[in-house]
C-alpha cells in the first residue's frame, strides 16, 4: 500500500502547485478552447473538402483534444526539470519514497489535467453545436485516448527533461518539433490534402494514431481499426518512455 | 557511526575531488569538516548520504555498507544540503507534512511531528504561509526541520550556515547543539567557517584539495600550532625583505615556527607576550620596520596556515583591530 501513499503525496505536491498557480492552470485550461473556436472560425469553409465530411468544427474538435495531452507533456518535462536543478528530485529520493511513485505521481497529475481539459474541450464543442455520435460512453473513451497519448508525451517530455536539465530544450523541442507534429498529421486537417511526403510522415504520425480514434469516435463510430493500432503503439511510446525516465533516477541519486 | 576508509571520488572529466580519506565519527559526536570552498566537503558528504557514487574506497554509514545498502543508510540519515531545497509553493507546514509522508509517516504521529518541529524553529506563526514569503534564515530552518522529520541518527548538514545572516546563524548553532547535547544526535558538518567548527564540533577534520590534513578537537588543533601567534606585517621592502625577516624572527628566542602568509608574517611562540618586544628589537636591528602587529591566541585559521600555508578565506594582517582571526 505504500506506493499508493507515496503517490497520493507526490500527486498531492503537484495539484496543490497547479491549483496555487492560477495562471498556468488559466492558459492550460483556455489554450484548447481559444484553438477551437478560432480554427473552427478561421477555417470553417475547409467543410466543403472531402474527408472533413460536414462541419469543420466537427472535424477539429478530436484534433484540439489531441492538443491538450501535448499541452501536459510538455508541463511535466518542465516540472522535472525544475525539480532536478533545485535539488528537490534528489531530497525526494533520499526520503524511503518508492521512486516510480514520484513518476505516478507527477504523471497522474498530467492526466487529470488532461481529462478536464478534454472533457471541458468537448463541452464547449458540443454547446457550439457538434454531436458526437458515440454519446456519453465515446466522449469517456475520447478522454481516455487523450490521456493515453498525454502518458506517451509525458514520457518523452520527462525524459529530455531528465537528459538536457533545461527548460529551454523542453520548449525549443515542444516548439520545433512537437508542434509541427500535430500539424503534420490528421488533428488538425485531412492528410489527403498534404504532398505525399507529409501524407507519408502523417500515415505513422503516433498523433494521427490518437486523432482518428477521437474523430471516429466523434463523427463515425468506434472500429477496432483504428483503436487496436493507436492503443499498441501510444502505449508502447508510453511505457518506453517512462521507464526510460525510471532509469534515468539511477544517474541523479546512486 | 560512521566509518571511511581511503575514499577517493574522482570525477568523470578526472578531477580528484576527494583524494584518499579516512575517518572515524563516533556515535553522539558533533564531528566537523573544515575546509575551504573546493576543498572536497560537499563531496565527501554526497558520497557518504549516498548521492554520489565512490570512486574507491571503504565507507559505511549507520552501521551500513555504503555499498550494500544504500536505502539503509537513507532511512537512518538526515541531510540538510548546502541549497536550501523547498517547494516554494507549499507553505511551511505542506513542506514539512510532504517531507514526512515520503518518509512513510503517518496519521497524528505525523502531525504531531511537525507541530513540534515548527515549534523547534520558530516558525509555528508562518507555518500556514507559502514558503516561498520566507526569508533566507526561516528557509534554512524549515529546510533543517524537514531533514528531521522521519527522527534520523545521523545528521548530516553541508555547511549549513553559509550565506545566512548573524542572527540566523546563531539560531541555527543553537538548535544544532541542543539536538546534539540534549538528543544525542550524532552530527556531520561541514564549514568553512572557523568560528562554526570552532564553538560547534567536538571533533575535527581540516581538509584541503580533497586531503586531510589535520585530525583532533579544536583544543588539540589549536595547541598543536605552538601556543600563541604574532602576526605582523612589514611596511617597508617586498619578498627578499620578508625572507629575511623569517630568518631573523626564527632565530628569536621562545619563538617555536615563522609562516609567511598574505604578504605578512605569523610567529608562533608559547608566551607571545614575552618575546614580543624581541621580536620587534631583532627586526629593529636589521632595519626592518613592522607596520602592524597583533597578538592572538591561535584559532584554527593558524592550523590550516601552518599545514598549507595559506588562510582559509583571504584574510588580511593590515587588518586593524585586535580580534583574533576568526571569520
Amino acid at each position: 500500500m505504500s506506493f499508493l501513499y507515496d503517490v497520493r503525496s507526490v500527486y498531492g505536491r503537484h495539484l496543490t502547485k497547479l491549483v496555487r498557480n492560477p495562471t498556468l492552470l488559466g492558459t492550460n485550461l483556455l489554450t484548447p478552447i481559444l484553438f477551437l473556436v478560432l480554427f473552427s472560425q478561421l477555417l470553417q469553409k475547409l467543410n466543403i473538402f472531402p474527408g472533413v465530411s460536414g462541419s469543420y468544427l466537427a472535424y477539429l474538435t478530436p484534433g484540439i483534444v489531441v492538443m491538450c495531452s501535448f499541452i501536459g507533456g510538455s508541463l511535466s518535462g518542465v516540472s522535472i526539470v525544475n525539480d532536478l536543478n533545485s535539488g528537490f528530485l534528489s531530497k525526494m529520493l533520499l526520503t524511503q519514497v518508492n521512486r516510480a511513485a514520484i513518476l505516478a505521481g507527477r504523471l497522474l497529475t498530467d492526466v487529470t489535467v488532461v481529462v478536464v481539459q478534454s472533457a471541458i474541450t468537448l463541452a464547449v464543442a458540443v454547446l457550439m453545436g457538434v454531436d458526437i455520435v458515440t454519446g456519453v460512453p465515446g466522449a469517456v473513451l475520447i478522454v481516455a485516448t487523450a490521456a493515453l497519448l498525454d502518458l506517451a508525451l509525458c514520457g518523452l517530455f520527462l525524459y529530455v527533461g531528465m537528459k538536457s536539465r533545461k527548460t529551454e530544450t523542453i520548449s525549443a523541442i515542444g516548439n520545433a518539433v512537437f508542434f509541427p507534429l500535430i500539424f503534420v498529421s490528421s488533428a488538425m486537417f485531412p492528410s489527403s490534402f498534404f504532398p505525399s511526403w507529409a501524407q507519408t510522415i502523417s500515415k505513422y504520425n503516433p498523433i494521427s494514431y490518437a486523432a482518428n480514434v477521437t474523430r471516429d469516435l466523434v463523427q463515425g463510430g468506434l472500429t477496432w481499426n483504428t483503436l487496436a493500432p493507436a492503443v499498441a503503439v501510444i502505449g508502447l511510446i508510453a511505457i518506453v518512455t517512462i521507464s526510460a525516465t525510471l532509469f534515468e533516477f539511477r544517474r541523479v541519486i546512486s | 557511526m560512521i566509518s571511511v576508509e581511503d575514499l577517493v571520488e574522482v570525477y568523470s572529466d578526472g578531477t580528484k575531488a576527494v583524494d584518499g580519506i579516512s575517518f572515524r565519527v563516533k556515535e553522539g559526536e558533533f564531528f566537523g569538516f573544515l575546509g575551504p570552498n573546493g576543498a572536497g566537503k560537499s563531496t565527501t558528504i554526497k558520497v557518504l548520504t549516498t548521492l554520489l557514487r565512490k570512486t574507491s574506497g571503504r565507507v559505511s554509514v549507520a552501521g551500513f555498507d555504503l555499498d550494500k545498502s544504500p536505502s539503509e543508510i537513507r532511512k537512518a540519515i538526515g541531510v540538510l544540503s548546502q541549497e536550501t531545497i523547498l517547494d516554494v509553493d507549499l507553505t511551511g507546514r505542506e513542506n514539512l507534512r510532504l517531507q514526512g509522508r515520503l518518509q512513510q509517516m503517518h496519521g497524528r504521529a505525523l502531525d504531531e511531528k511537525v507541530n513540534d518541529l515548527l515549534k523547534m524553529v520558530q516558525l509555528e506563526d508562518v507555518a500556514d504561509k507559502s514558503a516561498g514569503r520566507y526569508s533566507g534564515g526561516m528557509r534554512k530552518r524549515l529546510d533543517l526541520a524537514s531533514a528531521l522529520v522521519h527522527n534520523p541518527r545521523l545528521l548530516f548538514l553541508d555547511e549549513p550556515t553559509t550565506g545566512l545572516d548573524t542572527q540566523s546563524r546563531a539560531a541555527i548553532w543553537e538548535y544544532l547543539e541542543s539536538l546534539n547535547k540534549e538528543d544525542g544526535l550524532t552530527i556531520f558538518l561541514t564549514t568553512q567557517y572557523l568560528e562554526e567548527a570552532d564553538r560547534l564540533c567536538r571533533q575535527l577534520s581540516i581538509i584541503d584539495k580533497g586531503k586531510i590534513i589535520a585530525n583532533g578537537t579544536p583544543t588539540e588543533l589549536k595547541e598543536a600550532v605552538g601556543g600563541e601567534t604574532i602576526s605582523l606585517s612589514l611596511s617597508n621592502g617586498g619578498a627578499a625583505v620578508r625572507s629575511k625577516a623569517v630568518e631573523i624572527l626564527k632565530s628569536v628566542a621562545g619563538v617555536t615556527n615563522v609562516v609567511e602568509s598574505d604578504g605578512g608574517i605569523v610567529v608562533y611562540a608559547k608566551n607571545a607576550g614575552e618575546v614580543i618586544v624581541d621580536v620587534v628589537t631583532a627586526l629593529d636591528r636589521s632595519g626592518i620596520r613592522p607596520g602592524y602587529l597583533n597578538m592572538a591566541t591561535p584559532t584554527l585559521d593558524d592550523i590550516f596556515l601552518k599545514e598549507t600555508g595559506r588562510r582559509i578565506r583571504g584574510e588580511e594582517l593590515g587588518r586593524k583591530t585586535t580580534e583574533p582571526f576568526i571569520m
